[in-house]
Formats: C-alpha cells, sequence, structure tokens
C-alpha cells in the first residue's frame, strides 16, 4: 500500500503495525491510531473521548482496576487483556501500557501499544508467556537474582584443563588467587530489584557490569570455589550457606544458589540466586547461646547445691562433737570430775568424727568418674569429630580451624568419651581466649604426630593473647580460672584425664598465641594395660 | 550412768536429783545425745527425743519445764508442735533450733512463738543462758 508522507507527527502512528492509544488519567481516550481501528473496529471519531475500558470491556484476572494501581506504582505494565470489538468479538491483546510524566514527575497520561494476539499461533504464544514469566518471577521475587557473565571464567577454566589440570579442586587449593582472579572475571549482566535493596546499591544501574569480587569476604572465597568446581564438574546446579558482603560494608548470612541453564549455556551466562538468612542465622545463634548459658548454669547451681547438701551433712556430727567436748569440759571441770561421763562423750566424739569422715568419703565415691574404658581408635578420627561437633562454636567466634593430621598414626589407646572431652575442652578454652582478648585474625591449628615408638603427640595452637606467666604454673590447678563465669575445673579435670591414661598435658607460649599439647600412649598396649589404669 | 535407746527416744535413769525436766527432740541422734548430756553437764535432767511424734507419746508434756527442739524433722516438724503445744494451750517455753539458713524459715520461727531460735552450729552457753531464761519465766 503507497501512502502519503503524513502531515502530522502524530499520523506515523498510523504506519505502526500495532494498536496505539493514549488515555488521559480519566481514562478517555485522546489517541487512537489505524491500527487500533482495524483491531476493535471502531473509527477514531467514535473512539476519542470516550472511556477505554469501558467502550472495550476490558478484561484482567487481576481486575482492570488492580493493574491499575500497578502501573501507578512501577510506571509500566505488560500483560494480556480480553477485549470485545465493536462487532461484539472476543479480542486476546498482548498490551504495553506506559506512565508519561511531566517534568516535575507529576502523570500526565498513560500511552498503551497492543498486538492481536487472538490467532496467534498457540507455541509461539506459550514461549511469550514464559517469557514474561521469566521476567515477572526475576523481578517480583523476594529473593535477590543475578544473571552474571562467566564465558571468561569458562575460557580461564579451559586453559586449565588445556593445561593438562584434571583436578581443579586440587588446583584451587595450591592456587588460592586463581579464585579472585575468577571472580574479578565475573560480571553482573542483570540483576532485580530485591538485590539493589539487599546489597545497599543505587540502582540496577550501578551493579550492571560490575565484576563480583567485592561481593564476596575472604572467608566465604570456599564457597565461590566450590562453585568452580560444581561447574566444571559439570553439576547443574550449586547451593551453599554462606555470607556475603554488600555494597555498604555490611556481610550478611545467605543461601546461595547458582545454576547453569542450559539455554544460557551457549552464551556463558550463569543464574544466582540469594537468599537473606540473616535474622534466622542470629536468632539461631542467640539460642545457642541461651544453651550455652543455661548448662553453665545449670553447671553453677548443681554445684551450690551440692555445696549447701555436703555442708549440711558434715554440718551435723561437726556440731555433736563440738557440743559433747562442751559438756565433756564441764565434767571434768566439777570438784570431782565425772570421768565415767567423759569417757562416754569421747566415745561418741569419736564415733560422730568416723561419720563425718565416711560422709567425706562417700561424696568424694559419687563425685569420682568411671574407671577409663581404654579401646583401640584412632586419634585423628576422634579429633576431626570433635571439630564437627564444635562447629557452630567455631562459626560464632568466627574462628578459621586447621587440621594437619599426620597420616599412618598408630591406633590410640584410650577412654573415647574422655579423650574427646579433653580435645573439645582444650578447643573451646583457645576459642574464648581469642574471643575474650577480641583477637582479629582467630586460628586455631590441631597437628597430630608420632612422639617416640609407642607414643602420640596432639598440639593445639590458637592465634589468642597466650598465658601470662604467672598462670602457667597455676593453669591446670582446680577453681583456677581467669574467665568471668568459669568454675576453673576444665584444665584440671583435662589433666586428670591425661595423667589416668598415662599421658601428659602441657601449656606453653608461642610467638604468636598459645600452645596446649598432651601425649597419649598408642596401642595395642599390654595385657595389663587396664590393671595400670585403675 | 546407764542409757537407754528405745526407738529414737533416749531416756537415762533417774540418779540426777534435780527434779527440772528438759526436752529435746532432734532426729539426728548423736547431735540428740549431745545435748541431752550437755544439758545434764549443767546439772539438769534432759531427755531426748528422735522426733516430735516420740515426745508427745513420752507423756512429757507436762512434766518438762522447757523443751529444746530442730526445726526440720521428718513427720512433724518443729513449727508444728509448736502450734499443737499452743492449740492444747501448754505453755512450756520452746527453743528451737535449725542448721538451716533460708530467711523465710527462720522468719517463721521467730514468729512462732517460740523463746528463741538457735542457729547450728551454736556455743553451749548460748543454750544453757535460753535454758536459764526459759525456766526464769
Amino acid at each position: 500500500m503507497i501512502r502519503s508522507a503524513p502531515e502530522r507527527p502524530e499520523d506515523i502512528l498510523d504506519l505502526v503495525t500495532e494498536s496505539v492509544i493514549v488515555r488521559g488519567l480519566d481514562g478517555r481516550i485522546r489517541l487512537w491510531n489505524d491500527m487500533s481501528e482495524t483491531i476493535y473496529g471502531w473509527r477514531r471519531e467514535n473512539a476519542l473521548g470516550r472511556p477505554l475500558h469501558g467502550l472495550l470491556h476490558s478484561h484482567h484476572p487481576l481486575t482492570i482496576a488492580g493493574i491499575e494501581s500497578l502501573l501507578a506504582e512501577k510506571g509500566v505494565w505488560e500483560g494480556e487483556l480480553t477485549r470485545s470489538t465493536a462487532d461484539g468479538r472476543e479480542v486476546r491483546i498482548e498490551t504495553r501500557w506506559i506512565m508519561r510524566r511531566d517534568d516535575h514527575g507529576r502523570p500526565v497520561d498513560i500511552v498503551e501499544t497492543g498486538r492481536d494476539m487472538t490467532h496467534f499461533p498457540e507455541l509461539e504464544l506459550e514461549t511469550r508467556l514464559n517469557t514474561h514469566r521469566y521476567r515477572n518471577l526475576f523481578q517480583a521475587m523476594a529473593a535477590s537474582f543475578w544473571e552474571l557473565d562467566f564465558s571468561l571464567v569458562r575460557r580461564m577454566i579451559e586453559d586449565l584443563v588445556n593445561d593438562g589440570v584434571r583436578d581443579l579442586r586440587a588446583y584451587l587449593a595450591a592456587h588460592p588467587d586463581f579464585i579472585r582472579r575468577a571472580m574479578a572475571a565475573t560480571h553482573v549482566i542483570d540483576v532485580n530489584e530485591k538485590t539493589v535493596q539487599l546489597f545497599g546499591a543505587q540502582g540496577r544501574a550501578q551493579l550492571r557490569g560490575m565484576n563480583v569480587a567485592p561481593f564476596w569476604p575472604c572467608a566465604s572465597e570456599y564457597i565461590y570455589a566450590q562453585a568452580l568446581v560444581a561447574a566444571f564438574e559439570s553439576r547443574p546446579h550449586y547451593i551453599a550457606e554462606t555470607k556475603v558482603a554488600t555494597l555498604d560494608g555490611r556481610e550478611i548470612d545467605v543461601i546461595f544458589t547458582v545454576c547453569w541453564p542450559t539455554e544460557h549455556k551457549g552464551r556463558g551466562s550463569v543464574l544466582v540466586g540469594i537468599i537473606d538468612i540473616s535474622e534466622q542465622v542470629a536468632a539461631r545463634a542467640a539460642l545457642e547461646r541461651i544453651r550455652a548459658e543455661l548448662a553453665h548454669a545449670a553447671r553453677v547451681s548443681i554445684l551450690g547445691e551440692l555445696v549447701a547438701s555436703i555442708a549440711h551433712e558434715v554440718n551435723q556430727p561437726l556440731a555433736a562433737i563440738a557440743t559433747n567436748g562442751e559438756a565433756g569440759l564441764r565434767w571434768l571441770a566439777r570438784p570431782e570430775p565425772d570421768v565415767e561421763e567423759v569417757r562416754m562423750l569421747t566415745g561418741r566424739m569419736v564415733a560422730d568424727a568416723r561419720r563425718a569422715a565416711d560422709i567425706i568419703a562417700r561424696i568424694r565415691g559419687m563425685a569420682a568418674k568411671r574407671a577409663p574404658e581404654p579401646t583401640l581408635m584412632s586419634l585423628n578420627g576422634l579429633i576431626e569429630e570433635a571439630m564437627l561437633f564444635l562447629r557452630h562454636e567455631r562459626q560464632a567466634h568466627d574462628v578459621a580451624l586447621t587440621l594437619d593430621l599426620a597420616p599412618d598414626l598408630p591406633p590410640l589407646r584410650a577412654d573415647r568419651t574422655q579423650v574427646q572431652q579433653v580435645v573439645v575442652n582444650l578447643a573451646v578454652n583457645a576459642m574464648q581466649a581469642m574471643n575474650q582478648a577480641g583477637s582479629p585474625e582467630r586460628a586455631l591449628k590441631v597437628r597430630t604426630r608420632p612422639a617416640g615408638p609407642a607414643t602420640l603427640l596432639c598440639e593445639m595452637e590458637d592465634s589468642g593473647p597466650g598465658i601470662p606467666p604467672d598462670h602457667l604454673e597455676r593453669l591446670f590447678d582446680s577453681f583456677f580460672t581467669t574467665k568471668e563465669s568459669g568454675l576453673g575445673i576444665g584444665l584440671s579435670i583435662c589433666r586428670s584425664i591425661i595423667e589416668a591414661h598415662g599421658g601428659e598435658i602441657r601449656a606453653a607460649n608461642l610467638p604468636g598465641g598459645a600452645c596446649f599439647s598432651f601425649t597419649l600412649p598408642a596401642g595395642p598396649a599390654p595385657a595389663d594395660h587396664a590393671a595400670i589404669v585403675e | 550412768m546407764m542409757l537407754r535407746v528405745i526407738c529414737g527416744h533416749v531416756q537415762e535413769d533417774f540418779r540426777v536429783p534435780d527434779d527440772i525436766l528438759i526436752s529435746v527432740i532432734d532426729d539426728d541422734e548423736s547431735l540428740c545425745l549431745a545435748m541431752v548430756g550437755l544439758i545434764r553437764s549443767f546439772g539438769y535432767r534432759a531427755s531426748g527425743h528422735g522426733s516430735a511424734e516420740a515426745f508427745l507419746r513420752s507423756g512429757e508434756m507436762a512434766r518438762a519445764r522447757c523443751i529444746v527442739t530442730d526445726i526440720h524433722m521428718a513427720g512433724l516438724n518443729g513449727l508444728e508442735l509448736k502450734q499443737l503445744l499452743d492449740e492444747q494451750e501448754c505453755h512450756v517455753p520452746v527453743i528451737m533450733m535449725t542448721a538451716r539458713t533460708e530467711e523465710a524459715l527462720l522468719m517463721r520461727a521467730r514468729e512462732s512463738g517460740a523463746l528463741c531460735l538457735l542457729q547450728k552450729p551454736f556455743p553451749a552457753d548460748a543454750l544453757i543462758g535460753w535454758i536459764d531464761k526459759a525456766l526464769a519465766t
């Protein structure tokens, strides 16, 4: 069709193959192009000035009022409407509404473009719907979403493979700098609004094009490394709990997921989802703390009760002894001392003294720990288990753990529970000391070594303030403590346990912290070993 | 000197000439014996009982010039005994003893109408001093 050049600028709209309608804020039609006439069957002169939704019986599952308010909020809305034409046919219209504003930001009118989808092939409709859904999901979810350009990192990994690297995990362990370089080569393609909000950015534009390195604190690097390994091993996704850094310098606890969508593979982009769980983590930490405090309070109150009942039990015979003694003195002070009375009273005093001694013996028997039950086990395994047990405490105090466990250690012959108690106690002490001193770098190193033909050595080094020299001597004494709420029995129990096993426990200062070490005999022990332990 | 111990009820024979009887009630047998011995060394007659019930059964209530009782005992405790004595209009002075330290308990003992409250352990002079006061009333 040949047309003459349009005379007015809006006549250009008549060349557009979409319906273009402008309506005022009152909903009345201000502009109606040729395509609108074609689709809806209303001539321009009949449409102008009439309310749009009334004229076309617009319908949407969210209601027209609902999507109008979405438009007012966001300034733009896209979706599919059902409408009626002038001759009563029902049509499906894919529309996009944009609210135009004046220089002061006040709304002026609404521009609608529309396309008749009634006769569109179903397949294409489905694809369009999916794209739309995906876009909505990306934007509307309460999770932070990132689309990242991973192509440079893929190339870096390919180069490694070409250089003969087969085990990426081992390579990353040996070349930790690769992780930072890979982060610097991972760029942001797009993010959703939630990301802007969560990471304290000015807007999406600020994040687009950035590399991801600033969002990864050093302590979380291994998570990025594990994601790299997952990509390398062609796993479809990776999920982990970690900490990420925000642009305004906070660190937040998150669940981090990354997936490599198949349809994005060619373009080398990955999708990352981040869910803020800082509140849950804080609640969990608070719970842990309360539990620890309760356990301590229970220990202290049990001790208090024990002391009170011991005091009462022992007080009775002591009071009887004192009373008998006074009575005896009076009988002796008489002009004619009654030796028979005094003999009887003295007999009672001896009996009461014996009774007091029996009470003490009974309490000691109650408090004495059960005899060790030695079995053969791996010292390394026991340490790994203990460290797993302390995972929460370690995370709470932000302590980096290094295990340097000698392979091929002979088995240990000891009471498993008791030795574990020693390991846990020493580790907790180290973490608390670093925490109490506010040490910035908190590192705990646990090392095992053979020490002699039938002796195993375990050393535990921390990066805390060390032990004051005048404390070194008394460290293992009962009721010696530097902790505000400590009972001062932990280290003395450790010493009893290690010595009962025939080992030794020591404490020393290193240049950058304290070191506790203990030795234990390796098994299998001679047949009469159990008797020696007893 | 003969001493018979029957069901926690300790009674000496009647060789002490003095006529004044002091009853001691304490469920700790050796402490009960010790106090009986101490009071006797001051020249009074004394008999010991292992519980408030044993004391009531002994029929000493009418004869005793002073009752020295522990508070915390199995069965009838010292405070309940004092209440029971009040109900039966028995006005024998009561000296209470306890090894406990809870303030509420001490307060209740002081308000029970007892002559005094002795906290174990106490010196012999304190007990005898109060017994003398009890006998003077």
